[in-house]
């Protein structure tokens, strides 16, 4: 998060103010780098993937050393674990078949990576990654290629691309092409597009009221504070909630639109 | 946008998060995954097989309790049969004692009525003869002469008769009425 207490007691202008609100998203780009260029495309290490890389290096210790820990009587570390992967095969895997649970392991992954992002977000002066809309994206557009791949797989090219249209439709030479365009735009446009704004949009407008609370006292004046800190404060605990939820959120998604397409087929 | 809060093409973010995610994704398949799986898996065995043990163990218990149910049955059965020998042994023991005791008894009492009669009967003959003696006696002196042997004889006898007859009926009666 920003550096508001740097500026505390000075009145700030509406200019400055946003400037201040938006400073975690503005210079994360620009900070720490390590600059990494390719022709034209731009790879630089910067704030962002440091704190990508955090994450996914706590998402892996944090499951690794649970399984190395696994005793027949487990202590509380892995009950944790055990009950982190009990979740994933209750609330993630098998929504619709026992075959489905297959897919599991993968959103459970994504599950804990975007839930260890979305906490360490929380912490002032980190760089929250899933509120980068491009970081979602990938994620969004990875579950598309995987929903994509097993109903494919599943039900073979055309039982998958013929499930995008119901039978029995009326005027079939207008009907038909019309709803399997209606269908791919769902399909590979909306639902994506939705994961990923979902995400990203949640996790930024958490942040941003917090920012925008405590950025009060500096627009407004001091006396602010004593609405501002609780109010920022009611919303960071808010924002412990949505950091599971949403990730939560993403993962079932994945998981269903997987098992969505797995069983196209079956009407 | 230069907020950057829209920030879709951010092409070093792209790149190092799908590099990043996916070498997750394989670390987390290949090290994480399996000893847990591998262990939730052992557990449940482990408890399926103590509950199998358990199951075995009770049935064993139950086999055991109805096994020493039928022995402690079958014992007082046995004490209930050697009691039950004992009793008739002992009413026969009884019973034998008291009839040989009542044999006994009738005996005694059979040979007593017995040597009474004897007694009585020889008593009876020498009063007879003795109590002829003495009539014919006292009648010789009387009469003074020895009458006709043969009416002697017939006027004792039907005299002895009276007497005994009288003497029956007397020792009857008296025995009737201290009886």
């Amino acid at each position: 998060m920003g550096t508001l207490s740097t500026l505390a007691f000075a009145q700030l202008s509406r200019d400055e103010l946003q400037k201040e609100i938006l400073k975690t998203w503005a210079e994360a780009k620009d900070s720490w780098v390590i600059p990494i260029h390719i022709g034209p495309v731009d790879l630089s290490i910067n704030k962002q993937i440091w704190f990508l890389w955090l994450g996914a290096a706590l998402t892996f210790i944090l499951l690794f050393i649970g399984s190395r820990l696994l005793k027949n009587r487990p202590g509380a570390y892995q009950v944790i674990v055990e009950e982190i992967y009990g979740f994933g095969r209750k609330f993630l895997g098998g929504q619709m078949g026992e075959e489905a649970q297959k897919w599991m392991p993968y959103t459970l992954s994504l599950f804990v990576f975007l839930l260890v992002l979305n906490f360490i977000g929380l912490f002032p002066y980190s760089y929250p990654v899933t509120s980068n809309i491009a970081f979602t994206m990938v994620l969004a557009i990875l579950t598309v290629i995987l929903y994509l791949y097993q109903g494919i797989r599943s039900n073979g090219l055309k039982t998958y691309f013929g499930s995008f249209v119901p039978p029995n439709m009326p005027a079939k030479p207008i009907m038909v092409p019309f709803m399997f365009f209606i269908e791919a735009v769902q399909q590979f446009i909306t639902q994506p597009l939705t994961l990923a704004v979902r995400l990203y949009a949640n996790i930024l407008a958490g942040h941003l009221i917090i920012f925008v609370f405590l950025g009060l006292i500096l627009y407004l004046g001091t006396f602010v504070a004593f609405v501002s800190v609780p109010a920022a404060l009611l919303f960071y605990a808010f924002e412990i909630f949505v950091a599971v939820i949403q990730a939560y959120i993403f993962a079932i998604l994945t998981q269903v639109y997987i098992e969505l397409a797995m069983y196209a087929g079956e009407e | 946008m230069g907020s950057g809060i829209v920030d879709i093409a951010n092409t070093s973010l792209i790149f190092w998060e799908t590099i990043t995610f996916l070498i997750l994704l394989a670390l987390l398949y290949w090290f994480v995954y399996p000893p847990i799986r591998d262990q939730i898996r052992q557990r449940q065995q482990s408890i399926e097989q103590a509950i199998d043990e358990a199951e075995k163990t009770r049935k064993e218990a139950r086999e055991l309790l109805e096994d020493y149910r039928q022995q402690i049955q079958e014992a007082r059965q046995e004490a209930r049969q050697i009691r039950e020998e004992a009793r008739e042994q002992g009413e026969a023991q009884r019973d034998r004692a008291k009839k040989e005791a009542r044999e006994e008894a009738d005996r005694m009492v059979k040979r007593a009525r017995e040597d009474i009669n004897r007694e009585r009967e020889s008593a009876l003959r020498e009063l007879r003869e003795e109590v002829a003696g003495m009539v014919v006696q006292a009648s010789e002196q009387i009469i003074g002469r020895s009458i006709d042997r043969g009416d002697h004889e017939r006027l004792i006898s039907e005299a002895l008769d009276e007497l005994e007859a009288e003497v029956t009926g007397a020792s009857a009666g008296s025995s009737g009425g201290g009886g």
